[in-house]
């Protein structure tokens, strides 16, 4: 049997549950059923048998949890187990078909957990070989509930072993998984990745997962699975019960046949009589072909953005051609900047956030995956993958969870041939700029032509048009004005042509030219009107998102205006910016924690005195008075931080104003903190660094679950002379310890603080710790001693 | 959800001292946005349980709890019910976004997610007790992994035994951390006759020493339970 010849064309039955069977032949629970492998043969070949008796024409190893990580405690291999799952299957299903069964790891990915990608994907690798190794005709993974870990163990079969593969994930009844991911994300950032089936098993019942997979049947441009439970589970007297009989299960099962999806099988509570019945009335029908349209989509992991039906804005924020600020943060690894970019932008209004980190002194390709990592942990909007270095883009279009943008791609021969194997193994959209070895031509007819031949080879990759947004390219109204015109008419041009999305660096026309922000705004409203569908703008520009929330109602996208009305209704009352009470002294607004006249206040004091002054006079007495009445409890913790953010507000304030000047930092010292690898408690450590900063300090925070190799390394090439480290659990102390012997072996002159909730000073001499710190506060009496 | 507020307040160290009205006013959207956007999800299963040389055995299952403190806890109960909770990691995301926007609120969000999750287990509790009722049995309190002697290792087992990933999303990384982090496993004894608690002095507790809620004056949810 070759399903991929049958696959969509008849239906295909898979088997039912082995849980549930594994529990009525009287297994006991609590052990790893894969042991049964090894240990009841027998049982497994026997449930196996009887799906086939049943009509399955692919039966699934009993392999869910054997993975590395599950098994550690069993005294078998990952190869032991999967190779001898895959023999019993074997040996009963005759000439029907062997699916190699990959369930989660049953570790939570990072941000969320601690697993890292790559360690997740080296797990499914492991599993994959062995399963074909073993002989299995197929691989199929469920049972997901993270789409970042189906994209783990998607990419590790693509790239380990040539067999068919297939994925479902699991819903809950609010129609996301448990991560988040809607039906539409799945089915975008799956079929992206190559897989050759898709659909939805366990946690539901037919009836609740049909209104779930009628959404991935409108879009869906690959075979539709379903594996329901036998209904939605229920706990009665302290114990699961699933309650349909094989009649309302198979009955359901027709209809969502009727409706489109093409392989069956049954997950927790079915059994043998399920499928047969299934098949039983299922008899003489066929599957309906999926006739869905491509559509041009780029996702995050829970967000999908359609690019084509209104305008969508591109975020250009983070990038740092012409920007200090984001120079100097990228030069000291600081996180938090470039993250508060992203979130203000995606407030701001952006549908999509341009990653774009190209410094000549920073190590791009491992950059460009860690920031990438961060923003998406906090950010749930698609992002751009912007860079000129094939091997970044591979890097970051990896780890990236969802479908992403890239940019770029242009008519460059070279430049194809090394973006486009890219694009299509990960499913990305990419830009294709209008330019080749001969540079941008002048005619927007020529630049028509570039953008045929990209989306041609892009073709002949298997890259579908609908993944490309063609930018025409603008050029500066200031240096080659005749030529503004020619990009408005190339943009009409290939999207009436050949039928493909456009994007626009738009700010670049106005380079040059004073009032920038006016330029920009008409140029945009320009755009639009000859076709473009997703312009790169600063979505902070408030004439920018008036113009696209206007184009949006004069080009018919928003109905009614019902958008506009809501943004613009009550403008009149916004007008003025908020006057300040002129009587409120800095020091008034750090005690009642106000950030936003904190920053409004330093600008105004920066007129009239030096930082240092400002400082001196003001942020250190208030600090002191906050700190006091905290002692004396006649304040708590949330309010001690809400004004050591003030006060970070105005230091912000005064840094940029000394960056501006040229002169150097007023660092009292660098300090470095981090949370233990393994700990991800990071509350702790984030107000110990926001009261280091209002003393003063610099602080480089590695953020949490922080490699102790890590550590050692950015001790060393920081110069770092005061280390924190925290850590919350008994069982990640002992982490803190090694991270400290590292330190130490390594003969780095560094002072160690630790802290943390399990600690004491008895405890912190013990693992090799310079000091102790109980709380916040005193982490700034170690900070000024050492610095002294 | 009842998300009582002067347990968040305990929670954020006050100690029934006043708070300023910033604080005051955020509590209360915090108390909000959790309930909207808080996932929870619980599965429990109650096994009829055999104890012998100072272990307990969960019938029908591989599982055998090893703890004095546990033992105690269930010196009268002839099952328990092992119970899985969740908010799930919406609530940690949102946890995250804040600590980089505005830490204070973060803070906040955490205390309010924590005392949502109690409030949960809580109600789920009160199931429990209507089932044992039904035997003629009472409950004893929650007890969790970390309390005691009890150690955090037993965390992957009742996650497994309750096969709690698969069904509520509940995991717990290498060194025993559970994700998403507001979450509780615990374990109930039901009991023929009401148990007098013998841990519900701190002095007899084996993490008297180092506990982490007597630092800031407070005491874990067993011994609060147990006042």
């Amino acid at each position: 049997m070759n399903i991929k010849k049958i696959i969509g064309k008849e239906f295909i039955f898979f088997d039912g549950a082995m849980g549930t069977m594994l529990q009525q032949a009287g297994l006991p629970i609590g052990e790893l059923p894969e042991s049964f492998n090894i240990s009841y043969p027998e049982v497994i070949y026997d449930i196996h048998k009887k799906y086939i008796d049943a009509g399955a024409d692919v039966i699934t190893t009993n392999t869910f949890g054997a993975n590395e990580y599950k098994l550690k405690d069993l005294p078998y291999s990952v190869e032991q187990i999967i190779s001898k799952a895959v023999s019993i299957a074997r040996d009963a299903a005759g000439n029907k078909l062997v699916a190699l069964d990959i369930g989660p790891i049953g570790q939570l990915m990072e941000p969320i957990g601690t697993l890292k990608f790559d360690e997740a994907y080296e797990i499914f690798k492991r599993q994959i070989k062995a399963g074909e190794t073993a002989g299995a005709d197929l691989i199929l993974i469920e049972t997901i509930s993270d789409l970042y870990e189906a994209k783990a163990a998607i990419l590790a079969a693509k790239e380990n072993c040539s067999l068919p593969v297939f994925c479902t994930m699991t819903f809950q009844q609010n129609g996301r998984t448990l991560t988040g991911t809607d039906p539409t994300t799945m089915v975008h950032v799956l079929e992206g990745l190559g897989i050759d089936a898709l659909g939805i098993n366990c946690s539901l019942g037919p009836k609740e997962i049909k209104p779930i997979i009628e959404k991935i049947l409108k879009i869906s441009t690959v075979p539709v699975i379903v594996q329901p439970n036998a209904g939605l589970p229920k706990l009665k007297e302290g114990k699961t019960v699933f309650d349909l009989t094989p009649e309302v299960f198979s009955e359901e099962i027709k209809n969502m046949a009727q409706m489109g999806i093409s392989i069956i099988g049954g997950c927790c509570g079915t059994n043998p009589d399920f499928i047969k019945k299934a098949k039983k009335y299922l008899e003489g029908l066929y599957p309906i072909k999926l006739n869905n349209k491509k559509l041009t989509t780029v996702c995050s992991s829970t967000k999908t953005i359609v690019i084509g039906n209104d305008i969508k804005i591109i975020g250009e924020r983070i990038n740092p051609t012409g920007k200090k600020k984001l120079k100097e943060a990228l030069r000291n690894n600081n996180l938090d900047y470039i993250l508060s970019e992203a979130i203000k932008q995606k407030e701001a209004g952006a549908d999509i956030l341009d990653v774009n980190i190209g410094l000549p002194e920073i190590n791009e390709k491992e950059m460009m995956p860690k920031i990438i990592k961060e923003i998406q942990g906090i950010v749930d909007i698609p992002l751009q993958i912007d860079s000129t270095n094939t091997d970044t883009i591979e890097a970051a279009v990896r780890v990236f969870n969802g479908k992403p943008l890239i940019n770029s791609v242009n008519g460059k021969t070279e430049s194809m041939k090394s973006i486009f194997p890219i694009v299509k193994k990960y499913g990305a959209c990419v830009i294709g700029l209008t330019l080749d070895e001969n540079g941008i031509p002048k005619k927007a007819e020529e630049r028509a032509a570039i953008a045929e031949k990209i989306i041609n080879t892009a073709s002949s990759y298997g890259i579908p048009k609908e993944n490309i947004l063609i930018d025409c390219l603008v050029l500066t109204a200031s240096a080659q004005q005749e030529e503004v015109m020619e990009t408005l008419k190339a943009i009409k041009l290939v999207k009436d042509r050949f039928d493909v999305k456009t994007t626009l660096g738009v700010s670049n026309v106005s380079f040059g030219l004073p009032q920038r922000k006016i330029i920009n705004r008409t140029f945009l409203a320009m755009a639009l009107s000859f076709g473009l569908d997703a312009p790169i703008i600063d979505p902070l520009l408030e004439s920018n998102l008036e113009t696209i929330h206007t184009f949006n109602v004069l080009a018919n996208h928003d109905k009614d205006a019902q958008n506009f009305i809501n943004i613009y209704r009550n403008d009149s009352k916004k007008e003025e910016p908020k006057k300040l009470e002129a009587k409120k002294n800095l020091k008034q607004i750090i005690i009642d924690g106000i950030k936003d006249e904190a920053a409004q206040k330093t600008k105004e004091l920066l007129n009239s005195i030096t930082p240092l002054e400002i400082v001196n006079n003001y942020l250190v007495p208030a600090l002191d008075l906050v700190g006091n009445k905290y002692e004396k409890e006649e304040i708590f913790l949330p309010q001690l931080i809400r004004s050591a953010e003030t006060v970070k507000a105005s230091f912000e304030v005064i840094k940029e104003h000394l960056l501006k000047e040229g002169k150097s930092n007023i660092s009292k010292g660098k300090i470095l903190l981090a949370t233990v690898k393994g700990d991800i408690h990071d509350i702790g450590k984030n107000i110990v660094k926001v009261l280091l900063e209002n003393y003063g300090f610099d602080v480089l925070d590695l953020g949490k679950d922080v490699p102790i190799e890590e550590v050692v390394e950015q001790t060393k090439a920081h110069d770092i002379k005061l280390v924190g480290l925290s850590a919350l659990m008994t069982t990640t102390v002992k982490n803190m310890e090694q991270t400290i012997k590292a330190i130490r072996e390594n003969h780095i002159h560094c002072y160690i603080m630790v802290g943390g909730a399990v600690l004491n000073q008895e405890y912190a001499d013990m693992i090799g710790a310079d000091f102790y710190a109980k709380d916040a506060r005193e982490s700034v009496t170690i900070a000024q001693k050492v610095f002294q | 959800m009842y998300i009582d507020k002067k347990e968040v307040l305990r929670y954020l160290g006050y100690h029934s001292k006043k708070i300023d009205t910033i604080t005051n006013e955020i509590i209360d959207t915090c108390i909000e946005e959790i309930k909207e956007i808080a996932n929870f999800n619980y599965v429990y299963r109650i096994f009829p349980i055999e104890k012998k040389d100072k272990k307990i055995f969960l019938e029908g299952t591989s599982l055998i709890f090893e703890s004095k403190n546990l033992y105690a806890h269930l010196l009268n109960s002839k099952k328990c019910a092992l119970l899985a909770v969740t908010l799930g990691n919406i609530v940690d995301q949102k946890i995250r976004y804040y600590s980089k926007i505005n830490l204070s609120k973060s803070l906040i969000f955490d205390a309010v997610a924590t005392t949502a999750i109690e409030s949960i287990c809580d109600e789920i509790e009160e199931n429990i007790k209507i089932i044992a009722k039904k035997y003629g049995l009472h409950i004893t309190n929650r007890y969790s992994p970390g309390y005691g002697d009890f150690p955090l290792s037993y965390q992957p087992k009742i996650i497994h035994l309750l096969d709690a990933q698969k069904k509520i999303g509940l995991t717990a990384t290498p060194d025993f951390i559970l994700i998403p982090r507001k979450s509780v496993t615990a374990i109930i004894g039901l009991e023929d006759k009401p148990s007098i608690n013998k841990l519900s002095s701190c002095a007899k507790c084996s993490q008297n020493r180092t506990c982490i809620y007597k630092k800031d004056g407070d005491t874990c949810e067993y011994k609060k339970n147990n006042r």
